[in-house]
């Protein structure tokens, strides 16, 4: 009995020691201070690097270099993307310093922008400079700040793109045979998805490429837990809004900035949700297991007319012996397709008008500096020095091979020789160059969703979007149900507190 | 004060170390986590848990419908795969229990899916069954079937979670099984043979009752092992289509480590903890009374 009585102490004991470390680890530990800013930054320090594949390459190209100009040494910690988040937040919690810069997703800038996990780096900008600020896309200089804040430096510029065959859409033969079973001929690229629903329907089932196989339609991301939700936001961009300076009903596809009611039931919606759904029967039939992978491989092995993808496509579309491409040189490109109307929420009508919007879906991976970094002056400098305009074009160009990284400066865009050397037949550069500069240049291209608890509103869309493309639930239903999951979401989060973010996401005061 | 006989500080002297280190990583994150689940905390934005008493456990027993469908989904796969694997496993056990040539062989095949670590499975099976390039539906259409929808369709979907893990864990239940039915005495089998038993009498009247509290040891194991789904999961289906395939472990997953609400994905922890428990306390007292009869 003794010996009972003796367990309970300890256990006991345990219990307080417990409750104390919740107590006490609840407590957010005191911000570090800022260094010291020496005159000279000390770069023979090691840099812990933290990456994702395919872009370590880019880190694993410059260490060398970087090791042997400064005598540093550069810490590679390697991890995949399913454990990216949580090393970050383990990391943003501890404050264990394990490492000094992260290559991130900037669609997570919601939760760490806005908790201020990482550093405001405009200050460092001021003390250490920045190569040529002014290079920069317009879009990316948005995606990287959160109010008058520089949080990451930028690094790709990574956006949906409209992908077509020309060895089909291109064909006069088949723009006769198209003009005479629909009365009217498309434009190039499709210039509304109204389009691409007739263009996928005439290139479905036969083989116009005369190389023995039946090819299909349109292809684009559709598997659950793939990015799919991107795939259907392509739409909604373009029947829930309309372009302008962001504002409650310009640019703006996702919540009304003044209720924080999330727009997923408004008709404009309904109408993306039955457009992408009605889209399935003209696409692969293996579509539902199409994440970005199986994607690329389909389609760059020429199974399909028109896809839609970042640039991924484009690139793994020019080295036929590393992804058995076989339609180097038949590719067209284009900004996405825009819609023949979009809802008007202001006057709760259809407008009947053809227009674009573009859309900066996932918006690229960026460079931040965790405020628990232990070398935060060689970690700016380090960042800098891969991202500065002549290394940053080699990287995105293909001269170091597929690094996942794609062009955001302007002067990525200018430099075509750059993009032959790195394998590219010239026309399909300026043609891809072209489609990606109209995204990143246009001042009112939508953003994406940016504000806490983003991955689970992402997750919530995906996940019954997937139900709606495999036809077990109707586009309506599906709306709905995503209605219901964002407001319970927003009301978890705390409506207030969603709401200043996702108007600050947008630039709204 | 009472004190302790030298031979008790000694007892305790061995004891401590080993006490210390299970309180620290096993009892310790229990009741760090027991704690945790009391609150709200969303450890991206705030920065410390707000009490909330029983607010998570109510959400995810009345409120909230994903919860119950995942755990139908998970007790309907544990039921059907634990079944399988168990029949398929005494049958291999059994005819490899038999002498015959190359018998050796076929065993060590046998184990081989289980040697593989689950994720390579996961994504090994995941190309295969593609719908359009895995080679499963090629080989069927090459033989004039139609191509199955193995990852695609949600009627078609959790079943070929359940196919893979029997794929990959019948070769622990036929490992185990092939153990036990080489311990039994021959004795009681020549004895019935010349009763004139037959095979099938033997089997269901000495064969099985002898090796039933295997079958209830091995069958409890990989209960509780299966009802940990994730791996399969997260590398075939991604919990689609539609959310058809999502375990319990994948939910808990989302919430703890993608979404990181740490206050709620600790309260479904130990709800799954609880059910894991119940689980495993049934299939002791039934082991238990097949024993006692």
């Amino acid at each position: 009995m003794r010996s009972f009585w003796k367990v309970a102490v300890v256990l006991l004991a345990l219990c307080c020691a417990a409750s104390a470390a919740f107590a006490g680890g609840a407590k957010e530990a005191a911000p570090a201070p800022a260094a010291a800013g020496p005159a000279e930054v000390d770069l023979t320090v090691p840099i812990t690097v933290l990456v994702t594949d395919p872009h370590i390459q880019v880190v694993d190209t410059w260490k060398p270099i970087w090791e042997a100009e400064t005598g540093g040494k550069i810490n590679v910690v390697l991890v995949p993307y399913a454990t990216l988040e949580e090393k970050l937040w383990i990391e943003f919690r501890t404050k264990a310093g394990s490492f000094d810069i992260a290559c991130i997703p900037v669609t997570w800038k919601g939760d760490v922008f806005g908790g201020e996990h990482v550093e405001d780096l405009r200050p460092y900008m001021e003390k250490f400079g920045y190569p040529n600020w002014d290079d920069v896309m317009p879009a990316q200089k948005v995606i990287v700040g959160w109010g008058e804040k520089i949080m990451a430096l930028p690094y790709d510029g990574d956006n949906h793109l409209f992908y077509y065959r020309t060895d089909a859409l291109e064909v006069p033969e088949y723009q006769q045979q198209f003009r005479e079973k629909y009365g009217y001929m498309y434009s190039l690229p499709p210039k509304n998805w109204e389009e691409v629903y007739d263009l996928a329907e005439f290139f479905n089932g036969w083989d116009w490429d005369k190389d023995g196989e039946v090819e299909y339609g349109f292809a684009f991301i559709a598997q659950q837990n793939t990015q799919a939700m991107w795939s259907f936001l392509d739409f909604a961009a373009q029947y829930a809004t309309v372009a302008g300076p962001p504002s409650n009903h310009t640019s703006n596809i996702f919540f009304d900035t003044e209720t924080m009611e999330p727009l997923c039931k408004t008709p404009g919606w309904v109408e993306a949700m039955k457009m992408i759904q009605s889209l399935v029967k003209f696409a692969p039939p293996g579509l539902l297991g199409y994440g970005y992978s199986e994607l690329r491989q389909a389609y760059v092995s020429g199974n399909s007319a028109m896809a839609i993808d970042w640039a991924d496509i484009a690139i793994q579309a020019q080295y036929p012996e590393e992804y058995g491409s076989k339609v180097k040189g038949k590719l067209g490109y284009g900004p996405l397709p825009g819609a023949s109307k979009y809802w008007d929420r202001r006057t709760n009508k259809w407008v009947e008008e053809q227009h674009n919007v573009n859309f900066l879906d996932f918006g690229g991976w960026v460079y931040v500096i965790p405020k628990s970094a232990p070398h935060k002056d060689a970690a700016y400098k380090f960042g800098t020095y891969i991202t500065n305009p002549e290394r940053s074009l080699l990287d995105v160009c293909g001269i170091h091979g597929y690094t996942g990284a794609n062009p955001w400066r302007e002067s990525h865009f200018k430099a075509i020789d750059a993009w032959v050397r790195g394998g590219w037949d010239r026309d399909s550069a300026e043609a891809f160059l072209e489609g990606v500069y109209n995204i990143l240049n246009d001042p009112y291209a939508v953003t994406d969703l940016m504000i806490p608890g983003g991955s689970e509103y992402y997750n919530v869309l995906d996940t019954h979007l997937n139900k709606v493309l495999s036809g077990s639930i109707s586009p309506e239903r599906g709306c709905e149900l995503i209605y219901d999951d964002w407001v319970r979401i927003t009301n978890e989060r705390g409506k207030e507190d969603q709401k200043r973010y996702y108007r600050g996401s947008l630039g709204l005061k | 004060m009472a004190t302790l006989s030298s031979r008790d500080r000694v007892k305790w002297a061995f004891l401590l170390p080993a006490l210390v280190y299970l309180m620290l990583l096993a009892i310790f994150p229990l009741i760090w986590t027991l704690t945790l689940s009391f609150t709200r905390w969303n450890a991206n934005t705030m920065a410390r848990p707000q009490f909330i008493g029983l607010e998570n456990f109510r959400y995810f027993l009345f409120e909230d419908p994903r919860f119950w469908f995942d755990l139908r989904f998970t007790a309907m796969y544990v039921a059907v795969a634990v079944s399988v694997e168990l029949v398929l496993g005494l049958l291999l056990a059994s005819l490899l229990s038999q002498s015959f040539r190359g018998k050796n062989f076929f065993r060590v095949i046998f184990l081989i899916p289980m040697a593989c670590p689950p994720i390579a499975v996961a994504f090994l099976w995941r190309m295969m069954l593609h719908p359009d390039i895995g080679v499963i539906n090629s080989m069927l259409q090459g033989i004039g079937l139609r191509a199955v929808k193995w990852t695609t369709s949600a009627a078609v979907a959790p079943f070929t979670i359940m196919m893979v893990d029997i794929w990959e864990w019948t070769p622990f239940m036929f490992l185990a099984l092939l153990a036990a039915l080489q311990s039994l005495p021959t004795e009681l089998y020549q004895s019935a043979a010349v009763d004139g038993a037959t095979s099938w009498q033997m089997f269901r009247g000495i064969t099985l009752p002898l090796i039933t509290p295997m079958i209830i040891t091995v069958s409890l194991i990989r209960a509780i092992d299966a009802f940990k789904l994730f791996e399969l999961v997260f590398g075939i289906t991604g919990a689609g289509p539609g959310g058809a395939t999502e375990s319990l472990s994948y939910y808990v997953y989302l919430i703890g480590m993608k979404w990181f609400k740490l206050g709620r994905g600790s309260a479904i922890s130990w709800l799954f903890v609880i059910l894991l428990i119940g689980l495993a306390l049934i299939l002791i007292s039934r082991f238990r009374r097949e024993r006692t009869q």
